[in-house]
């Protein structure tokens, strides 16, 4: 599948900003399944110096200063990004390692894959992990179980148990407070169910991209178009990292386009910086259009 | 008087002859001194037989020699060089109540010999991190080949992963080091701690070896002792090949400012190398390029010596809230454009779990070992250490993986049961946060106390700067010692003394010092560039120093003419206490309603004592010493020892202003001379720079301002005819101005020719006139920064000042109008106004104003 991704960010504010210094996490990297054929970023007022780098987990980063006096900050993106994969039907999920046998292996040897996984293990920047998560997501997981089966039902009930509520959360809603009120939007979604997994010792990070906008024939407008989107991915040792999407309750094949990942929200924040002067920011808009091209 | 003459020279100084007849300098220090080793543990001075070593036997001769009365002044000039040379530690985040730092002048003695396989050591440990280094922000080889686990690395806050790839030019990326020691029982050292962030000490070490060569020259001189210039000249030109531009590269030294503890070693050594102090805000990023603010505007930075922890240094990348940094850092120093040392990200080294693993990584890089050993260390990240670290908890150092300011190593043996079992419950929770050392019996070393030689626990930390093939070590280092024989803990936040290191030469060594260093001919070298916020504080000490001085001078009035023989009128009583409320802006004191004219003493006191209250001796006094603490390095020796008096006087206040008030301006007259006395260094010997002509007009302004106060509180103010005499010579004395007064009238002051004193004479100092001229004449010649033809705005606000004075008229200024009040009263108006401007404008044009800075996404998600 080949699509035309935009996504603009506009900054208003109450008096003119002198400088800005920021980073930006809006070009798709490439995946296993995913090629970006192109992209290009417009920023306005222009900067005065920019450069694109590969950041720590291999994303792409856009490193920009603007100097010039400015009110509005505008950053346009157009990206195209061809996307393999399925569309529709789930694979089965109900064999493969067990819960047990993959936290097993992933402490035994030394292979250098399964080394650098247990990074995401660990407690990051938004995601600690603690007991109230690992008892919501312990009956999904049990040891026997095979492991893509247990995440694939953790995703169905986040999407169950959960209302999608625009208005609740905010960067700095705690994830225990999304998990006593049930509630909250992708971020908060993903961040939940990387917490689940850390706490029963599996793996999982945070891939942030976009969901297609028009969708195909006979299938249902998704959660988190016309935004950037988020979701997760769990490490299974021997096969490596596989996407779920709690928001949606599905697995992303070829509708879901990967921007960048890392141990959470933090890692990847599509826009931050520091601003200098300018007072409070009157307004901030987003907009994503996620267009399929012919292919 | 001499030293030599008083030194004793015993007649066979050079080392290596040293009497071979058995320890009489131990016996002589014994005897003398009464130096006792402490119980159990190894003592430095002794050899493994319990003979006195050889290479101590000199230095204890000579202090035996010297006794116990010699020795006390020694260790008062001591101080008294520490003092003036503002050497403080800051233990607490209020910058004024910073401590002395404590220098014991028994040196810290190693041989020669000793110090080079040490010296050896150490730098194959710093070869070690520095590749270790290299490794963890590149390939992390060391983590896929299973010599780290992983957690050990990517779960300590100290690994900055926006850091992965940054690479400075040279062959090293570890460019500064320092360790600390401690010597066992066995007499081997075994090294307790790394510093890779910002290692401190390296400029105290040379502070007291400046005073040590001072207070005991010829002691020193006879030992030969291992010069430390050169470690000193390698930072240099280590930070000189750092830069990667043409010329002369630009360095700077980057401190948090005042507050920070070791802010005193900051100013020191940038003096002492010779680069610019500056804070995050001195510094900004533009067009890729890292500019210090200065007065002549924008200057480049190439280099950066970093004494501000990384993950403050650049709020867009690193720690968001961070004031202390320079927004959009980090990225300068991955396109190459600044050289920052250490590097970001370094503090990664300090993690004491790496101790459990250098062995295994000196076999993966070298194929061997690292000869000097790490106190043995559990990491409880590792399952089976954290099960032995539980179980032997009582006999361990519990440290956390990544220092934080204020915490400090706990001790398995102090805790009791509870105690432990709440240590065990916080390992269990957070098990990669902790790893629990041996405890090392450190090494006792005599320090002299009350006369006496005591033994100490000691810690040696050792300083390295890279070189082009490997690291250069400063011989010896700062030693530290602990407060009590049994003290476990040594570090400067405890309140440990520190001790010059002596490594005993075997043969003379070649000078070298900075002094001598020239540059290259034909290179002009920069005049000191400074960041404006230093003119800032030049400017704001002025102003606060004449704030003070001004109240005092009011206050001293006040309480001769309070207490003086004839009672003061009710009405002029009240148009006096009135005067000090409104010149100091202390309202409402004196001026509310129910003031207490008739007892005024505790109101006044408090216009004196209390520094929470804006405008009192003491809140201007201290934000003069404020400023002045933040422009330290600027300060000469004299002015720094004038500020000290100040300090101590302002803490003497309180207390002879504690009770029934007896003569009370008798107390506030050392503070005036004091401030006299700083008024007079200013004068005579600062260069008539940017420096001077700042804090001259921020001077000027202030005097200006409050005579403009004081004649707007007394002489513009309805007066009774009786009361005038009265107020008029309280505003002349006030000004000092009342002998010439008197001389030159020979009659009861009047207001007529008190003005005519104070505002129009141009011979007098303290006079309205005088102040304006000069501050015309500083505005005329300060550096243009306004686009636009003619007198600067600045020029014009002092030149209409100037002018509207000299176009008035004393008659019709102190005719009086029907209620009373005299026609000077717009005028003072007028000026205050353009007064204050000018204030407003030198501020604008030339100071650091501090930008707001924000973070751009606060809040909301923004997103789906």
């Amino acid at each position: 599948m080949r699509y035309r991704v935009e996504h603009l960010t506009r900054y208003c504010y109450e008096r003119p900003v002198t400088q800005c210094h920021n980073r930006a996490h809006l070009l798709p990297r490439d995946t296993a399944q995913q090629r970006c054929l192109g992209s290009a970023i417009q920023v306005s007022p222009a900067p005065v110096v920019a450069a694109e780098r590969r950041d720590y987990f291999d994303n792409r980063i856009y490193l920009f200063s603007v100097e010039s006096l400015h009110t509005d900050l505008e950053v346009r993106v157009v990206s195209q990004v061809e996307v393999e994969g399925r569309n529709g039907l789930e694979p089965e999920l109900d064999f493969g390692i067990t819960c047990a046998e993959a936290r097993e292996r992933l402490w035994r040897g030394a292979a250098e894959e399964h080394l650098l996984a247990r990074e995401f293990l660990l407690d990051s920047p938004m995601v600690r992990t603690g007991t109230a998560l690992s008892d919501y997501a312990a009956p999904s997981l049990a040891d026997a179980r095979p492991l893509l089966s247990g995440v694939r039902e953790l995703t169905a009930r986040i999407f169950r148990e959960f209302a999608y509520d625009p208005g609740f959360s905010t960067i700095a809603t705690p994830l225990d407070e999304v998990l006593e009120s049930r509630r909250g939007v992708c971020q908060d979604f993903a961040h939940l169910a990387i917490g689940c997994l850390r706490a029963l010792g599996f793996p999982a990070r945070y891939v942030s991209g976009y969901v297609e906008t028009q969708p195909g024939p006979g299938h249902q407008r998704m959660v988190g178009a016309d935004a950037s989107h988020a979701w997760f991915a769990v490490y299974v040792p021997g096969e490596g990292w596989v996407d779920f999407d709690p928001t949606n309750d599905n697995m992303p094949g070829s509708q879901h386009i990967t921007t960048a990942w890392g141990r959470d929200y933090a890692d990847v924040t599509p826009l931050c910086g520091i601003v200098f002067d300018g007072g409070d920011c009157r307004e901030m808009t987003v907009a994503v259009d996620v267009e399929r091209l012919p292919s | 008087m001499t030293d030599n003459q008083q030194d004793p020279r015993p007649c066979q100084p050079l080392p290596g002859q040293w009497p071979q007849g058995g320890p009489q300098g131990a016996a002589l220090a014994r005897e003398v001194l009464g130096y006792v080793p402490a119980a159990g543990g190894r003592d430095e001075i002794h050899d493994a037989d319990g003979q006195v070593a050889p290479h101590w036997r000199y230095l204890l001769d000579a202090l035996g020699a010297l006794g116990p009365q010699a020795l006390a002044e020694r260790v008062h000039k001591a101080r008294r060089i520490l003092r003036d040379d503002g050497a403080t530690y800051n233990v607490s985040s209020e910058p004024l109540a910073s401590r002395a730092w404590e220098l014991d002048l028994v040196p810290q003695l190693l041989e020669s010999e000793e110090w080079g396989r040490i010296e050896a050591g150490l730098v194959e440990r710093a070869e070690l991190l520095d590749l270790l280094l290299k490794d963890i922000y590149g390939p992390r080889e060391l983590i896929r080949h299973g010599i780290l686990p992983p957690e050990l690395v990517f779960a300590h806050p100290g690994f900055l992963r926006q850091c992965q790839g940054l690479s400075l030019p040279g062959d090293h990326q570890l460019i500064l080091y320092a360790a600390d020691m401690v010597r066992d029982s066995s007499g081997s050292l075994h090294v307790i701690g790394d510093r890779a962030q910002a290692p401190s000490g390296a400029g105290y070490a040379l502070e007291n070896r400046t005073v040590m060569s001072r207070v005991l020259p010829s002691l020193f001189r006879d030992s030969h002792v291992h010069r430390l210039s050169g470690f000193f000249h390698q930072l240099r030109q280590k930070l000189m090949a750092l830069g990667s531009g043409d010329g002369i590269p630009q360095v700077v030294v980057l401190t948090p400012g005042s507050y920070s503890e070791t802010y005193f070693e900051h100013a020191f050594l940038a003096n002492y190398l010779g680069y610019p102090l500056v804070q995050g805000s001195d510094l900004t990023v533009r067009g890729g390029r890292v500019w210090m603010r200065s007065l002549e505007g924008l200057r480049p930075v190439d280099v950066i010596l970093r004494r501000v922890d990384d993950f403050y240094c650049d709020p867009v990348e690193l720690r968001g809230d961070s004031q202390l940094g320079v927004p959009g850092l980090l990225e300068v120093a991955r396109a190459g454009r600044v050289a920052i040392a250490n590097p970001l990200g370094s503090g990664f080294i300090e993690n004491p779990a790496l101790f459990k693993y250098l062995p295994a990584i000196g076999r993966f890089f070298f194929g061997r070992e690292p000869r000097i050993p790490s106190v043995e260390t559990y990491w409880c990240g590792d399952p089976a250490d954290r099960q032995r670290m539980l179980d032997e908890l009582p006999g361990l150092v519990i440290k956390p993986t990544f220092r934080r300011y204020g915490q400090q190593s706990v001790f398995g043996s102090a805790l009791d049961e509870a105690g432990l079992a709440s240590w065990r419950r916080r390992i269990a929770e957070a098990p990669l946060d902790y790893v629990g050392q041996r405890h090392l019996a450190a090494s006792h070393t005599p320090v002299l106390e009350a006369g006496a030689l005591q033994p100490r626990p000691m810690v040696l930390r050792s300083f390295a700067v890279a070189n082009p093939t490997s690291y250069t070590f400063m011989p010896g280092g700062l030693t530290r010692v602990g407060l009590a024989a049994h003290t476990r803990v040594v570090t400067s936040l405890t309140g440990s003394a520190s001790k010059d290191t002596w490594v005993l030469a075997s043969e003379p060594e070649k000078q070298l010092s900075l002094r001598a260093e020239r540059p290259a001919p034909g290179i002009a070298v920069e005049p000191g560039v400074m960041p404006s916020r230093v003119v800032e504080n030049l400017f704001w000490m002025g102003r606060y120093a004449e704030r003070g001085e001004a109240t005092l001078r009011l206050l001293r009035t006040l309480f001769l003419q309070l207490n003086g023989v004839e009672p003061l009128s009710p009405g002029a009583r009240r148009v006096l206490l009135r005067a000090v409320t409104e010149v100091t802006h202390t309202l409402p004191g004196f001026c509310a309603a129910d003031a207490p004219i008739a007892h005024p003493e505790t109101e006044l006191k408090a216009v004196v004592l209390d520094s929470a209250r804006p405008g009192t001796v003491t809140a201007s006094l201290r934000a003069m010493l404020q400023a002045g603490e933040e422009v330290k390095e600027l300060l000469s020796a004299d002015t720094q020892r004038v500020l000290n008096d100040l300090r101590d006087e302002l803490a003497a206040l309180e207390v002879q202003l504690g009770g029934e008030l007896v003569a009370p301006e008798e107390a506030l007259d050392p503070l005036v001379t004091t401030l006299l006395a700083l008024s007079g260094l200013r004068h005579e010997s600062m260069f008539r720079g940017m420096n001077w002509r700042f804090w001259e007009l921020g001077r000027g302004i202030e005097k200006a301002l409050q005579l403009i106060s004081l004649l707007q509180a007394t002489l513009v103010q309805p007066l009774a005819d009786g009361d005038i005499p009265v107020v008029t010579e309280s505003v002349l004395l006030t000004c000092e101005t009342l002998i010439t007064y008197r001389r030159r009238y020979r009659a009861e002051p009047e207001i007529r020719r008190g003005v005519e004193l104070m505002v129009f004479d141009e011979s007098n100092p303290r006079g309205l006139i005088y102040q304006i001229e000069r501050l015309h004449r500083h505005v005329g010649v300060l550096p243009a920064v306004e686009q636009q033809q003619g007198l600067s705005r600045a020029g014009r606000l002092t030149l209409e000042a100037l002018t509207a004075l000299r176009l008035s008229r004393l008659d019709e200024l102190t005719a009086r109008d029907a209620a009373g009040a005299i026609g000077l009263a717009p005028l003072l108006s007028r000026f205050d106004l353009l007064l204050h401007s000018l204030a407003d404008v030198l501020a604008e044009c030339y100071f650091d104003h501090r930008v707001e800075q924000r973070q751009l996404v606060q809040g909301g998600w923004g997103y789906g």
